[in-house]
């Protein structure tokens, strides 16, 4: 299976917010969804605050949210799911225990991948969520 | 200085008789002590009502067999009983606190003296057993003591110390190396092929090293038992981390009230070493928890149908898992045991107190 070049039905790429507190994982998840012909990276936060303000200011397609974020994943989950209902939420997490992807589910997320997953797989997952 | 009875009067009343036969009724009625004979070589040979209240044995049923009998299994096999024998003979006396067996195979903590009796020769008749349950007086001083407060502290001290590792190696090094692992991905699809192979092959040493640190963490920090309490503690760890190991997995639980932090912690500790045994060692293909309220505290099992290998006197590699294990059980006031027959797997057994939580520290010294 290839990516398609575009994103959207209008042609134009899903728009995404990359959010991980770790500035050298949010610098290589960047590189990699930037590489990407049909995901545009819009924004890029450190914080629950940056989060959502992005969230709000882009109402993005897609939201790529750390677990063990500051402020809380599933908080920020559950704020961004108010001020930009139509975003979809992949949580991206190093621990796959039942309570936190139960917690994160809870939260209104849509797709939860493993830290440690292949690129591949992590862009399949965006693009799932994205085209459901 | 009170004012005594005439002599006469006060000695005719202590000497009333008492026939053998009376004194016999008293001590086969007596419930408080279990008061019995062994033979020279430790048959026994007489029982009380104290006996079968204390050690769950009818007098049919103990008549005739060795004392060892009462003692768990690494007091067997360590020559326990045999050792207590040969003490009186040489002593006359052995007294001894420890735990003991019931007819059920649960345990109390006893308290023992063996006498030996000598006949008018001076040959040995055989010896006389004294033992009492202790095991509410235990428990009692144990729940209130320093040494609980102690032991409280030190679970609670290792569980930080673990936790913040745990983060840290979350926070950093997974992190970090997830960064690299996607680099490296990425790096790939872009070089001629040549190099692609060999980077590919870095890439997935990467991502087999985050595995394990991730494991690594999990182990360090179980998620869920300070979250949601023991039970489901313990059920989560089955979900994730045995249901990953391809083992069938039951679980029976029956508390009648949810341990402290402290307990909640040392029970799963120690089941965890456990099945991580099973995994590592056991070749099993099923695994079966059981975890009841007992005795005013908590009885554990993990048992496993696997090869039930003997424990393997490996001296170049030195084993941790089994002195952890009966560390934590001991210092909570409890015991641990493994019964392991070839064919049959492996059994972990083990049984601490619950007691009430401590009460804050009031008396600091500065
Ligand atoms: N469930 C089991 N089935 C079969 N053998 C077992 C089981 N549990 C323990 N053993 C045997 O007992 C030995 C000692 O176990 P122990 O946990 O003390 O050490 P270990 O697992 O070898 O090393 P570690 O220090 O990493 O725990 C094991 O090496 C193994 O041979
Ligand atoms: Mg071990």
């Amino acid at each position: 299976m290839t990516a398609r070049p575009s994103g959207d039905s209008t042609g134009s790429p899903w728009r995404v917010i990359l959010c991980d507190d770790n500035p050298m994982l949010l610098e290589a998840l960047c590189e990699v969804v930037t590489a990407q012909p049909d995901l545009e990276v819009v924004g890029t936060a450190l914080n629950a605050d940056q989060a959502i303000a992005l969230a709000r200011r882009h109402e993005p397609d897609l939201v790529v949210l750390d677990v063990r974020f500051p402020g809380g994943g599933h908080f920020v989950a559950k704020e961004i799911a108010r001020c930009s209902p139509d975003s979809r939420v992949v949580a991206f997490s190093a621990y796959g225990d039942k309570g936190s992807v139960d917690e994160m589910r809870n939260a209104g997320v849509a797709e939860y991948v493993l830290k440690g997953a292949t690129n591949r797989e992590f862009l399949a997952a965006l693009r799932r969520v994205a085209s459901p | 200085m009170t004012h005594q009875p005439p002599p006469q009067e006060y000695a005719r009343k202590q000497t009333g008789p008492l026939s053998e036969a009376a004194f016999t009724l008293l001590v086969q009625g007596v419930l408080d002590y279990g008061i019995f004979m062994l033979d020279p070589q430790g048959y026994v040979i007489s029982w009380n009502a104290g006996a079968e209240r204390i050690k769950g044995y009818s007098a049919a049923e103990i008549l005739g067999r060795h004392f060892s009998v009462f003692y768990p299994t690494e007091d067997k096999e360590a020559g326990k009983p045999q050792w207590e024998l040969e003490t009186a003979v040489a002593d006359g006396r052995l007294e001894d606190e420890g735990w003991r067996l019931r007819a059920d195979g649960s345990r109390f903590w006893a308290n023992v003296v063996i006498t030996a009796l000598w006949g008018e020769n001076g040959e040995l008749r055989g010896f006389g057993k004294v033992t009492r349950d202790m095991s509410e007086r235990r428990a009692a001083q144990h729940a209130l003591s320093e040494r609980r407060r102690l032991f409280d502290h030190l679970v609670q001290a290792q569980e930080t110390e673990r936790r913040r590792i745990a983060w840290d190696v979350h926070d950093d090094s997974i992190q970090a190396m997830v960064a690299v692992g996607m680099r490296l991905e990425l790096l790939a699809e872009r070089v001629p092929e040549s190099c692609a192979a060999e980077l590919e092959r870095l890439e997935a040493s990467v991502r087999g090293a985050i595995n394990r640190l991730r494991n690594l963490t999990f182990r360090l920090n179980p998620p869920g038992i300070d979250r949601h309490g023991l039970i489901e503690g313990l059920s989560n760890h089955l979900d994730d981390v045995v249901g990953a190991w391809g083992l069938t997995r039951s679980f029976e639980h029956r508390l009648d009230k949810e341990p402290t932090p402290e307990t909640a912690i040392t029970v799963f500790r120690i089941v965890q070493e456990a099945l991580l045994n099973v995994r590592k060692h056991a070749h099993a293909t099923a695994v079966t928890l059981r975890v009841e309220s007992a005795d005013g505290g908590i009885l554990t099992r993990v048992i496993d149908d696997g090869t039930g290998a003997p424990m393997s006197r490996d001296v170049v590699h030195e084993h941790f898992g089994i002195i952890e294990m009966r560390e934590r059980a001991e210092t909570a006031g409890g015991w641990w045991s493994m019964r392991s027959e070839p064919g049959t797997g492996t059994t972990v057994e083990f049984w601490v107190p619950s007691p009430e939580p401590t009460p804050p520290l009031t008396d600091d010294l500065p």
